[in-house]
């Protein structure tokens, strides 16, 4: 199943086969760091508002696709709300991987991470943050990058197939 | 000169960004005279009327926060968006930013003070430099400290060097730092402390792993 988390309230891009969309339907709430999907309710998220499972679906996907607005080389604020959300995904005990601290999965499956960003002036750097951070996100995620792109508007989007 | 110290956590208290927002102000009230230090809360996705006016007095803004999924927390970039979208003729304000990881390792904060400085450039500020500060997980339960002793010590260092940097509105490369406490001791007592939460929260440790069924 490929996961599409979106701030496209419209969202017009095919997706060959299944496929969730989390989008901007309701009002999302911010992450507030207080591990509750830890050590309260381990797997799920503590805030009820719709957007508490996140971290579940992430467990059934086999590619997580992004398709965000660009801000400074990182999604934009919903999505990275979304994504901040689903700390569930991963287990709280470490693991050391690529010499360096992370966490331990919750979940058996590997997915591949996609990037879609779109935005006018979007700088270099910024496309290079972009893509470093994706690379993080699926160290983190111990998955792995499929692919980063970038569109001036939303327009061009409908002609990629995800 | 007068510094913001812009606590970007989502947590009102008891954050570690609070935590180093407090030595960093300690260490400034100790090295260096006429500073004027005024400290700011962003905990939500808007900032209030007052507070932009307030901001617009400072020449320093030095924003503290957790690293987020490698990067900022989402509020904060809402927050961002906002100071961008802002007319307060910020162009001679500089930016800094120090970022707290839960990892041991600083430099996982280095795409998140890479976005920062993005949005520097977008909003007409002069990025500074920045500080990655590694073991951010132990920092809100550590006891008050004697400046430049114990764990704390390579953060109050790199922490001096910083004000020394924004005293002279130098731009530098970015630091990254970890607290002086092994790493294999930090992942086992972040491990531990997940089990002892977890059983205070009368679930057993194995629950740590559960995969729930969405609704």
């Amino acid at each position: 199943m490929k996961l599409i988390i979106t701030d496209l309230e419209n969202f017009h891009v095919p997706v060959e086969g299944e496929y969730k969309i989390i989008g901007p339907q309701e009002t999302i709430k911010q992450c507030v760091g207080c591990f509750g999907c830890w050590i309260k309710t381990p797997g799920k998220c503590v805030i009820s508002d719709g957007y508490e499972d996140t971290g579940i679906f992430m467990g059934r996907c086999s590619e997580l696709i992004l398709v965000s607005r660009c801000c400074y080389g990182s999604v934009s604020p919903f999505v990275k709300a979304v994504q901040d959300r689903a700390l569930s995904y991963i287990h709280p005990d470490f693991v050391i991987r690529k010499g360096e601290m992370h966490h331990k999965q919750r979940y058996e499956n590997i997915f591949s991470l996609s990037a879609h960003f779109y935005g006018e002036n979007v700088t270099e750097a910024e496309k290079e943050t972009a893509r470093n951070i994706m690379a993080a996100n699926a160290d983190n995620y111990d998955g792995l990058v499929k692919g980063v792109y970038f569109y001036k508007t939303k327009k061009e989007l409908e002609d990629v197939i995800l | 000169m007068r510094i913001a110290l812009i606590n970007g956590s989502p947590k009102i208290q008891g954050s570690a960004s609070k935590k180093l927002s407090e030595r960093l102000k300690c260490i400034c009230e100790r090295r260096l005279e006429q500073i004027e230090i005024a400290e700011f809360g962003f905990h939500d996705t808007v900032i209030a009327k007052e507070v932009l006016e307030d901001l617009s007095r400072a020449d320093i803004w030095v924003f503290l926060f957790p690293l987020y999924v490698d990067g900022i927390p989402s509020h904060l970039l809402s927050c961002l968006i906002q100071l961008e979208e802002t007319d307060f003729s910020k162009k001679h304000i500089h930016a800094y930013g120090i970022v707290n990881c839960g990892f041991y390792e600083g430099v996982q904060a280095e795409f998140a003070l890479k976005i920062l400085q993005n949005w520097s450039v977008k909003a007409e500020c002069i990025w500074g430099s920045g500080v990655g500060v590694g073991g951010g997980g132990a920092l809100s339960q550590m006891p008050q400290i004697e400046l430049g002793h114990g764990p704390m010590a390579p953060i109050d260092k790199a922490f001096a060097a910083l004000l020394e940097e924004i005293s002279k509105k130098e731009v530098r490369e970015n630091r990254y730092v970890s607290i002086a406490f092994p790493r294999f001791l930090y992942k086992l007592s972040g491990q531990l402390g997940w089990r002892k939460m977890i059983k205070a929260n009368g679930k057993k440790v194995r629950e740590l792993g559960n995969r729930p069924e969405s609704r």
